[in-house]
């Protein structure tokens, strides 16, 4: 699972107010290089909730995002280039993704999140 | 022809055989506006869960085994399905009259598509700023309208399954077309979406609908997940609209559905006018709707005829029960549409600014 994809994930358990973004458990992290399209990359940008991304990125053990951000920094080779690795090209290939409220793991095996809801949690 | 002659005969002995063993709990297939059930249905749908209880000890809950039974059929027989057909899980859109050979399907599904959004009026070529951007495919099997929707608007498109196995698969074949960095899948329930309300400005539904087993909940989600001004679309099978002197279906059409349901693990179905009836009580716009099934029909005699085939027959061996089940059931979705009980459908509409 890409931060791309965790960006756009949450948890919908029954009575949960908030349930963006769902915390990282990293057990295992892959990194695959992948090209890099700078219009995709802002497109993207102005999708992404940085902050969320951000905290992301550290549980992945990536730390050399920027805090804030504008779209002036786009224009920045040095920047798009941190910004695509940690978008797209590290992967939570086993690990969890934890419901901010509620503290539930939905597992990550082999990239994939299942994000199925137990019968009580609907 | 002498293999097709043995082939239909072992079919249908087989068939006999199978069709006995019900997989799931006794179901009728109610409109939506119905009085609740009769004692006996519950008396039927208790007995089922207790001896399925015993087998499994899960808490008795029917849509529960209903999930589990969609994700383990999809587990096993997606990879037949890809072997023979491709990655799109869905009818190909024919002109009608048509006489079509296998190579034609695939680009009859490619024109389902692009049919299905000419309907919702997505504007073709020429006017990409009205394209959509962030795609949701609710019941996305192995991906392929997901690949496909994303290279076609340079959207990116987010698949959910209750498969694990197409989840998977459909990584994989993201991977593998250099899709990886804008499509991806996870295994989620369509009817609690782990999506915040308002992400995706195409909401795309093509053929999960039937597995849906509360269909209000299923388009309430479609509706959450929309963004202001986006478009939900949604193709899927349903019975024929109810007359307005109808309480329900008659016995007949019940029976052969359930047929059907047991085979294809499906929940009861509703019709188009019920879809139609909920998108309106959501105050969604430009609620359209009309009946594909003219445009369906080389399909079913077509995967049946690739089932039969050398490769289907020894590939379905090998697979399970499951698949087997699920095929022998095909010669009553023909004949379902024949009769004028299952209706192809598309019902398109629009999320409020």
């Amino acid at each position: 699972m890409r931060l791309l994809t965790h960006n756009m994930l949450s948890s919908n358990i029954k009575g949960v107010e908030k349930g963006f973004p769902l915390r990282i458990e990293a057990e295992k992290v892959v990194e695959k290089p992948v090209e890099m399209n700078a219009d995709f990359l802002r497109k993207m940008f102005e999708k992404v909730e940085w902050k969320a991304f951000l905290e992301a990125s550290r549980s992945m053990g990536y730390a050399q995002l920027p805090e804030e951000v504008d779209s002036g920094m786009l224009e920045s080779d040095e920047f798009l280039s941190r910004f695509h690795h940690a978008l797209l090209e590290l992967h939570l290939e086993e690990g969890a993704l934890v419901c901010p409220e509620t503290g539930r793991r939905f597992p990550v095996n082999k990239g994939i999140p299942n994000m199925l809801l137990h019968e009580d949690e609907v | 022809m002498a293999l097709l002659a043995t082939s239909t005969i072992a079919f249908k002995t087989i068939n006999t055989q199978i069709r006995s063993r019900s997989f799931l709990p006794a179901q009728r297939h109610l409109p939506l506006s119905s009085s609740p059930p009769s004692s006996s249905f519950f008396r039927t749908v208790s007995v089922k869960a207790m001896e399925l209880e015993q087998k499994n000890p899960m808490v008795i809950d029917e849509n529960g085994v209903l999930k589990k039974g969609i994700a383990e059929f999809y587990d096993e027989s997606s990879a037949i399905w890809e072997d023979i057909w491709g990655d799109h899980m869905h009818h190909g859109f024919y002109p009608p009259d048509s006489t079509v050979s296998l190579s034609d399907h695939r680009a009859a599904q490619i024109r389902m598509i692009e049919q299905a959004l000419r309907f919702a009026s997505i504007p073709l070529a020429g006017d990409e700023r009205k394209w959509p951007k962030k795609i949701v495919d609710v019941g996305c099997g192995i991906g392929g309208s997901s690949r496909y929707l994303s290279e076609k608007f340079g959207a990116t498109a987010i698949g959910i399954t209750l498969s694990p196995v197409q989840a998977q698969r459909a990584n994989a074949l993201a991977a593998a077309q250099d899709l990886a960095n804008k499509v991806s899948f996870q295994v989620a329930d369509a009817l609690d979406q782990p999506f915040p309300d308002g992400q995706f400005d195409l909401v795309w539904s093509m053929e999960s609908g039937e597995h849906m087993p509360d269909k209000a909940k299923f388009v309430s989600e479609l509706a959450r997940v929309a963004a202001p001004g986006a478009t939900i679309i949604i193709v899927t099978w349903c019975h024929r609209d109810l007359g307005p002197d109808e309480e329900s279906l008659k016995p007949w059409e019940e029976k052969h559905l359930k047929k059907i349901c047991d085979a294809f693990y499906l929940p009861a179905w509703c019709s188009t006018a019920d879809y139609v009836r909920l998108l309106e009580s959501l105050s969604l716009q430009d609620i359209k709707s009309e009946d594909w099934s003219p445009y369906v029909a080389p399909f079913w005699p077509a995967v049946i005829r690739s089932a039969l085939s050398w490769k289907g027959l020894t590939s379905l061996l090998r697979s399970g029960l499951k698949t087997i089940k699920g095929a022998l059931a095909m010669p009553l979705m023909i004949e379902g549409f024949k009769k004028d009980l299952i209706k192809f459908a598309i019902i398109t509409c629009r999320k409020p600014e």
